[in-house]
């Protein structure tokens, strides 16, 4: 609408003027007396009822009963005579059956007799709607912790003259709250059907505080308003807010005591062991990584090789060493029995029938025979197993390995202590091939970081002298290695330590400083 | 692009909404003011009915007006001017037999006149066609209060009529003007 976006605030300045002027002929003006040179009248609405009540001027003048009638002006009835209100010696008159109009200009006429004399006539009109005065309705108060109910009293039967809308638009009912010199309105809406108790609740009030209610109809004219007396109450002190914080520290003080009890019974239940939590399950149960769960990645193709096993029959003279000569390893391969005061060692060589990895040419690399060593030539065409893996593989530690392991080691350990038994040409070795398995593994990353490398340089095989101060400077002079790994399960680092405290002439070099006597 | 119309739309109409409707909450304050301020300056005008019942007559208000029908709020202002309007034209009229204060009666006329023009303006900007049956009753209304007057030779009884039936008009607007209110 085009009007509306014009229309008021540029005629705010006339608002403000209607304001003002309104609020001159408020202050300045008063409503006419309802009055005419005998007698003061005066029309109260009370308790919802229309009272018309009058006052003689001349109070020499004294009627000992009085006769009401009235008619209206907007148009030609008669006068009617109020057969309640004719010979009444009480001064007013109850009309609220007889005026059914607000908007409606009444002509009362009052006369005054004494005896069958008439002392006084008075006659006054009045605009019932703007001279009406509205007195405040009753009401009391119900006080309860943080609010007060205000009940006002309405009629069971509500007038005529305020039926329709004129309760609504007329009787503005205001509740007035005052608390510390702060006054607040409150304006609650009157259905048109209200009657009995009307009730108006003030809430959000502060507790152990003084509140005074006081009630009025506010006219639509600016009319005297008439206050109902104050009723005043003490809010009680929160009692019941006191004891809800009660219960909420008690309520917290219980959950702490239930979640300590939930708590220490689960770490009683861990250390006994009823219950094992741990936080780092192995990859195979890491879930974290959903992606990876829910599509999985291929597991790395596990190379198997077909290995042949062939036990080898070594005699090798450990303290009898005669570095001059040359072929005593010739001689141990030719005579696998010892000569006295010696011990003999057995291996079990093997070789891969078809290596598929690095690791495993390493490894081959590790037992390749020496060409200067015969027994071994001859078996040169034929796979050699090795029934370990070469020096540095993390699989020492495994099962599979430490059988076959021991199988080199126990017979070096029994001739460490009596060497003279196992002074047979043959041991035979069972060896359960169904648990034997070689990994390919990739390269050096396997490599345990404290074992120690042996480069092939450092190695002479005519100087076991050499080969013997380069391993002891790789130890720290002959202590027992940094990584505690090897040493109890893998028996090789010890293994070649004594070997090559005891470096004798018939170590051969297999490759990658392994040395094979 | 689509959505953004709609939403620029929807905005304007709800600003739209929102300045209409606290035009038309100001709008109700000025007229039920102006209305209440017409009530006071009339009853500050003397006189009495006493000696003139017999000159009493039913002008017959619009029984939509009594009741305070459910008008629109265009239909309210159209209301409000033709009986600001008509009352502004009756009280022009020859008032020297009444003995009233001349200058209340100027209040009168000028409070009548400045929301008349108020009126107008906003009828004019809006463009407002309205051909309603009530307006014609208040229109009829109004003239057997004027040929009532002209009968009574403008009498000081046939003012005294009147001005309490102008009294009637201005409650029953004062309470129409009320359903400009959201």
């Amino acid at each position: 609408m085009l009007w509306s976006q014009h229309a008021s605030p540029v005629r705010s300045l006339n608002l403000f003027l209607v304001v003002c002027i309104s609020l001159v002929f408020g202050v300045l003006s008063s409503l006419p007396d309802l009055s005419d040179k005998s007698c003061t009248f005066k029309v109260t609405l009370r308790n919802f009822r229309v009272i018309l009540s009058w006052e003689l001027k001349n109070h020499s003048i004294v009627p000992d009963h009085y006769t009401l009638q009235y008619t209206v002006i907007s148009r030609p009835d008669h006068v009617k005579i109020v057969e309640h209100c004719s010979n009444i010696t009480a001064s007013f008159c109850d009309l609220t059956d007889l005026w059914e109009v607000l908007p409606e200009t009444y002509a009362v006429t009052v006369d005054g007799f004494r005896g069958n004399t008439t002392l006084v006539t008075c006659f006054i009109d009045f605009f019932l709607a703007t001279h009406i005065s509205l007195e405040p309705p009753e009401f009391d108060i119900a006080d309860l912790m943080d609010h007060i109910n205000v009940n006002v009293n309405f009629p069971p039967v509500i007038p005529k003259i305020l039926r329709g809308e004129v309760l609504q638009f007329y009787l503005k009912l205001i509740i007035e709250e005052q608390s510390g010199g702060i006054v607040k309105k409150h304006n609650p809406t009157l259905n048109e059907n209200v009657i009995g108790n009307f009730t108006y609740v003030i809430d959000k009030l502060l507790p152990n505080t003084n509140y005074c209610v006081s009630v009025y109809f506010k006219p639509r004219n600016l009319g005297a308003i008439h206050r109902s007396p104050v009723k005043c109450t003490l809010l009680q002190p929160a009692q019941e807010t006191g004891s809800s914080e009660s219960a909420k520290i008690g309520g917290i003080i219980t959950m702490f005591f239930i979640a300590a009890v939930f708590i220490s019974t689960i770490i009683i239940l861990k250390r006994v062991g009823y219950i094992c939590l741990r936080n780092d399950f192995p990859k195979v149960l890491n879930l974290y990584n959903l992606s990876a769960w829910v599509i999985p990645e291929m597991p790395p193709v596990e190379a198997v090789a077909f290995v042949e096993v062939i036990h080898v029959n070594r005699k090798k003279k450990v303290w009898n060493y005669n570095y001059d000569d040359e072929s005593d390893s010739n001689d141990e391969a030719a005579a696998p029995v010892t000569s006295t005061g010696g011990y003999t060692r057995h291996g079990l060589m093997g070789g891969l029938l078809r290596p598929t990895s690095a690791s495993l040419a390493t490894c081959g690399d590790c037992l390749e025979p020496d060409p200067e060593e015969p027994d071994l030539s001859e078996r040169d065409s034929e796979p050699l197993m090795t029934p370990g893996p070469c020096p540095g593989w993390s699989e020492c530690t495994s099962g599979a390995y430490e059988r076959g392991g021991k199988l080199l080691q126990d017979p070096l350990s029994e001739e460490d202590s009596s060497s003279t038994e196992e002074a047979g040409d043959k041991i035979i070795f069972n060896v359960n091939l169904s648990s034997v398995f070689v990994s390919a593994l990739d390269d050096d990353s396997e490599v345990p970081p404290g074992l120690p490398s042996f480069p092939e340089e450092t190695f002479d095989p005519d100087d076991s002298h050499q080969l013997e101060t380069s391993f002891l400077a790789a130890h720290g002079e002959g202590t027992q290695p940094p990584s505690p790994t090897p040493s109890a399960e893998c028996p090789w680092p010890e293994d070649v330590l004594s070997d090559k405290s005891d470096s004798s002439e018939s170590d051969i070099d297999i490759g990658d400083g392994y040395i094979m006597r | 692009m689509t959505s953004r119309c709609i939403l620029q739309t929807a905005l304007l109409v709800y600003f739209c909404t929102t300045v209409l409707a606290m035009n038309y909450d100001l709008l109700q304050f000025q007229l039920s003011s102006s209305s209440v301020e017409c009530q006071e300056l009339l009853l500050q005008l003397n006189g009495t009915s006493k000696g003139c019942l017999k000159d009493r007559m039913n002008f017959k208000i619009p029984e939509e007006i009594k009741k305070s029908q459910q008008f629109q709020k265009e239909d309210i202002i159209w209301i409000t001017l033709e009986m600001f309007g008509k009352t502004s034209d009756i009280f022009r009229r020859n008032l020297s037999s009444t003995g009233w204060n001349e200058t209340i009666v100027e209040d009168l006329l000028a409070t009548l006149h400045r929301q008349k023009e108020h009126l107008e303006g906003i009828m004019e900007e809006g463009n407002f066609t309205w051909d309603h049956r009530t307006l014609l009753h208040l229109k009829r209304y109004y003239l057997r209060i004027v040929q009532y007057l002209k009968a009574k030779k403008y009498s000081t009884c046939a003012w005294t009529i009147v001005q309490a039936e102008i009294l009637r008009g201005f409650f029953f607007l004062d309470k129409l003007t009320g359903y400009l209110l959201n």
